[in-house]
């Protein structure tokens, strides 16, 4: 384990302590929620894991190299920011993800456009969404979401 | 018959599983450095995950989040955008999950703008996802990200506000207590925590990962009991009807 995995043990065990002395109840209460969104989630969180290794195992590095490190930047941004608004896997599953085809050698730009498209842009739930904002707020929302997604992206190539 | 539901719930792990069961047939050297190449990833999942599963349920004890809500309104300035940000910062779920509660919020008066900041904080800057941000992608990574996702944010947020006006909105009114003719558990936004069925066991049942009200249960003089339930309801699924 690394020093930064320590030191959030450490803090997650601080202040889960202090959270248990103030009140033992209240805090397994909130245990039982998270627990139960965890359960929801576990199934996506172990397929996604050894779908890496699949991924990894079957397309060579060079190939992902190749396609979201050298060929058109904004082409393979666009796309990936596409395919992050329609996907609806839980963030929590997509930084491993990620950071296997950044590992592998894609560059950071599309990986940020997916990352950031797949948890504000929802084709699937835009739907639901329609039905509680209407449609003209869950249009602009998306559209704005998905240009500024592909903005923030273009602006971390430039920084990192 | 019960196989098939846990196929059709967990359609990518069925898939992967299948992949490998076929991989281990036709191709064991494949398949065997495919777990090998998953290995690292599975060995920091299982580091950060307590961490996570920790930080969420005390963010979802202590925050104070009726605090937090009461701070919104369309005169509330930077104060409102402040609290849109830790409201969204602070919460668990998908973005859908915000739904409910970002409606609730523009009936009792929340701008707009600060709707669009609550909706997209609670989708990408999530404290404990942070954290696993900077484990797989590095803290340069996200810091960098979270800085220009903030801006980005707030210039949204002005652009939604400046096109979109309240009267876009749809709205519905209020049910008066005696023409509440039972409770509504809504699927596409239940988590299934089943948090609402073991604080009340009798009236609310899990079924299919999904939380279901009992009809048999209702008892108009006890409608008051399924308040703290609504309330503390992740998704804030639970309706009258």
């Amino acid at each position: 384990m690394d020093i930064f995995t320590i030191s959030l043990w450490g803090i997650a065990g601080l202040v889960f302590l202090a959270s248990l002395l103030k009140d033992s109840k209240k805090t397994f209460d909130s245990m039982k929620i998270a627990r139960g969104m965890m359960k929801g989630m576990i199934g996506e969180i172990i397929a996604i894991l050894f779908l890496i290794g699949l991924i990894l195992t079957f397309i060579p590095p060079e190939t992902i190299k190749e396609l979201l490190g050298k060929s058109d930047m904004l082409l393979a941004t666009i796309a990936a920011a596409l395919a992050g608004s329609v996907t609806l896997i839980p963030a929590f599953v997509a930084f491993p993800l990620v950071g296997s085809f950044v590992n592998a050698g894609a560059s950071i730009v599309p990986a940020v456009a997916f990352l950031t498209t797949l948890t504000m842009v929802g084709i699937v739930t835009f739907p639901l969404e329609k039905q509680e904002f209407g449609i003209k707020f869950a249009l602009v929302r998306n559209l704005s979401s998905f240009v500024f997604a592909v903005i923030i992206a273009v602006l971390m190539g430039v920084a990192l | 018959m019960k196989l098939t539901g846990m196929i059709r719930r967990n359609k990518l792990l069925a898939f992967v599983i299948g992949t490998y069961a076929f991989l281990f047939m036709a191709m064991p050297d494949k398949a065997s450095s495919s777990v090998r190449n998953s290995m690292y990833y599975i060995i920091e999942m299982i580091e950060i995950m307590p961490v996570i599963f920790v930080l969420t349920a005390i963010i979802e004890t202590w925050v104070p989040k009726e605090v937090i809500m009461k701070g919104f309104g369309e005169k509330a300035g930077v104060k409102g955008v402040f609290f849109s940000f830790l409201l969204g910062s602070f919460s668990a779920g998908p973005i859908y999950a915000a739904f409910p509660i970002s409606k609730m919020l523009l009936k009792k008066g929340a701008s707009i703008s600060n709707v669009v900041i609550i909706l997209s904080a609670w989708a990408v800057i999530k404290v404990p996802m942070l954290a696993n941000e900077s484990k797989f992608l590095g803290i340069e990574f996200m810091g960098t990200r979270w800085v220009l996702t903030v801006i980005s944010i707030i210039a949204m947020s002005m652009v939604v506000a400046m096109i979109v006006k309240k009267k876009d909105i749809p709205f519905d009114e209020v049910l008066k207590a005696e023409k509440i003719a039972g409770v509504e558990v809504n699927q596409e936004y239940c988590i299934g925590c089943g948090f609402c069925a073991s604080l009340m066991p009798d009236e609310f049942e899990m079924d299919g990962g999904k939380a279901h009200w009992v009809e048999s249960s209702l008892d108009t003089g006890k409608l008051v009991e399924y308040e703290p339930v609504m309330e503390k309801c992740p998704a804030q699924a639970i309706k009258f009807v």
